[in-house]
């Protein structure tokens, strides 16, 4: 499975773009509204799971690269009248440079430290855009105006749909190439054994720090999709039980795989609306029943859903 | 110096060995399954609740909570253990993937403890426990404590003398210990590992429940409060995340340090000063400010 994927893999691709400009001429606004979040949702997670699932390195830093990214975005566009097509990729430029500079220590630090260390930098950059509020607004937030992509108006969630699916496809799309990649696989490299990669002579440092700055430019880019959908943003879109939810998402979908990762994404996704809607007298048991279930699913698919499915088909 | 530093020292102090209690729960679970409890500081947030219930409740002493709320919080502790963590340890892939899935797992434990509590209705109104003791405050020179303060700080310290007996002289802690460094030479010796396994993460349950009711006369107590565990995070990295001494050190360090910050910055940035210590201590002396040279861990 070295070089670039088989054409036939691209064909989902294909289906989400169709539906992507399909779709909104028959649901209603509320359903895109879910899909829009599902997207952004996905892609944050598929960067998660560079490092995570592929590289081995567990780190909470994702939310803060994302932050950066909707802010940098959203401030360029509104002081600068910087075009989405430019402010988007430098905020994901941004994201992934401050992801490599946070990749560093993760050469010198493993496991739950690293975790630490990471969980340290997502809980003082969400103080920075709580603290400096000339520039994010603070805790009373930053209204964010509708961007044009290329002429073409988005800000509602029917205009933006059809946008957000494309970079999701592109996303999808770059994450194959990567995985797949000379640079993938020592990823996966580093995640089995650090000195098997090093005696291969796999540069372990080089890749760790690689994997985060990825990491950071995917949540760059799920930053600038959240300012196409959304009018508003304040910094507890950034806290830490964010990062729970995609940590939880990519674990019960399954770890180092783009159907998993999406599977995930999905349920737990869609999880809280379902329970909203069916099960209206047992509202309150919502923050119980969704820890239940994360419990059991550690309990009894501790590979994720996509990891009991693969070794129930038997294939690798 | 100024009486405000020394007040500002003597509260830190006594904030600090709650810190370290929690702490020492964290370090505990982390040596016997190398797992970030994150449930730790709901396990702190349920064991008020239950200290609470016991005394204005069931109407017990106030001695009596204590070990009421140690026992409910070490069955909760020993069975999320058995019952969870075991099957996740033999099912997953070896390496990390079975860390990442049990560390999700404690997530998982702490919204089923919240949103247990949260419905209860007991919790509905804004319930506090009465202090300890409640008496005319303590001088000592220009610093004022309170009797409550005094009383935690004791607690503290009988139950840190208690472990480090516990873990120095019992058979079970000796074994305790065994098994966090090697459970297959454990196991070999017969060490019944998987119970030992148990023993801990209730032993740290228990000590996290303990907490709890210390804490509960102090802070009022909603089901949101279990975000504690951050500081508990702070002061265990600070001693190296497998030192109990070193538990003890830091937590009081990041109490005091909290308070000289907001005395001498601003009250705002009390918050932020636990992220910052963990950033600079991981970074300039990852094995902690208090543990030995960094060495490998098991593969």
């Amino acid at each position: 499975m070295f070089g670039s994927p088989p054409l036939a893999r691209f064909a989902p691709l294909a289906l989400l773009l169709i539906a992507g400009f399909a779709l909104p001429q028959v649901l209603p606004q509320y359903f895109l509204f879910l899909g829009n979040i599902l997207m952004m949702y996905a892609v944050l997670a598929l960067g998660l799971d560079i490092l995570l699932g592929w590289a081995g390195q567990f780190a909470f830093a994702h939310v803060a690269f994302f932050g950066i990214g909707t802010y940098t975005t959203a401030l360029l566009q509104a002081r600068l009248g910087v075009p989405f097509v430019i402010g988007m990729p430098l905020g994901a430029a941004l994201a992934g440079l401050i992801g490599l500079v946070i990749g560093f220590p993760a050469t010198r630090l493993r496991t739950v430290y690293l975790a630490l260390a990471t969980f340290a930098f997502a809980e003082a950059a969400q103080w920075v855009f709580n603290a400096w509020d000339k520039v994010t607004g603070g805790p009373d937030g930053l209204r964010i105006s509708a961007p044009s992509v290329l002429g073409y108006a988005t800000g509602s969630d029917p205009t933006a749909f059809p946008v957000m699916a494309a970079i999701l496809a592109l996303m999808i799309a770059a994450t194959m190439y990567l995985t797949t990649s000379k640079l993938g696989r020592a990823m996966c490299a580093v995640r089995e054994s650090e000195h098997v990669a090093a005696a291969s002579g796999i540069d372990v440092n080089a890749t760790k720090v690689a994997a985060f700055a990825i990491s950071a430019i995917y949540a760059g880019v799920a930053g600038g999709m959240f300012t196409l959908f959304q009018s508003f943003v304040n910094p507890d879109v950034f806290s830490f039980g964010q990062i729970v939810l995609l940590l939880s998402m990519i674990v019960v979908g399954g770890l180092g795989s783009i159907p998993g990762v999406l599977i995930g994404v999905a349920l737990l996704g869609l999880l809280p609306e379902i329970m909203r809607t069916t099960m209206r007298a047992f509202l309150v048991w919502q923050e119980f029943g969704y820890g239940v279930i994360l419990v059991l699913v550690i309990m009894f698919m501790p590979r994720g859903i996509w990891g009991m499915i693969v070794a129930r088909r038997g294939a690798p | 110096m100024s009486p405000l530093v020394l007040q500002g020292i003597a509260s830190g102090v006594v904030t600090g060995c709650v810190y370290a209690l929690i702490a020492i729960s964290l370090v505990i679970v982390y040596k016997s399954s190398d797992v970030i409890n994150f449930a730790g500081g709901e396990m702190v947030m349920l064991g008020g609740y239950i200290g609470m219930f016991a005394l204005i409740g069931l109407g017990l002493p106030y001695l009596l909570i204590f070990p009421f709320a140690a026992v409910a919080i070490f069955a909760v502790g020993a069975l999320f253990d058995r019952l969870v963590l075991t099957r996740t340890r033999h099912l997953a892939l070896p390496g990390q993937s079975a860390l990442v899935a049990m560390v999700i797992g404690t997530v998982g434990l702490s919204y089923v403890i919240k949103g247990a509590v949260r419905v209860v209705p007991y919790t509905e109104d804004v319930h506090r426990l009465p202090p300890i003791s409640a008496g005319t405050p303590i001088f000592i020179g220009p610093v004022v404590l309170q009797q409550q303060d005094v009383a935690i700080v004791l607690a503290a310290i009988v139950i840190m003398v208690a472990l480090w007996a516990f873990f120095s002289f019992t058979m079970a802690g000796k074994a305790l210990r065994a098994t966090s460094q090697n459970p297959r030479a454990a196991s070999l010796v017969g060490i019944p590992v998987p119970l030992m396994s148990m023993t801990a993460w209730g032993l740290a349950a228990a000590l996290a429940g303990v907490a709890g009711v210390l804490l509960a006369p102090k802070l009022l107590l909603t089901p949101d409060s279990g975000i504690i565990v951050i500081l508990a995070l702070a002061a265990a990295i600070i001693g190296g995340f497998t030192s109990l001494p070193g538990c003890v050190a830091g937590g009081i360090l990041l109490g005091v340090v909290q308070n000289l910050i907001g005395v001498f910055v601003s009250s705002r940035a009390i918050s932020l000063a636990p992220f910052l210590v963990i950033m600079l201590v991981l970074l300039v002396r990852p094995q902690g400010l208090f543990a030995g040279k960094a060495t490998a861990k098991k593969v």
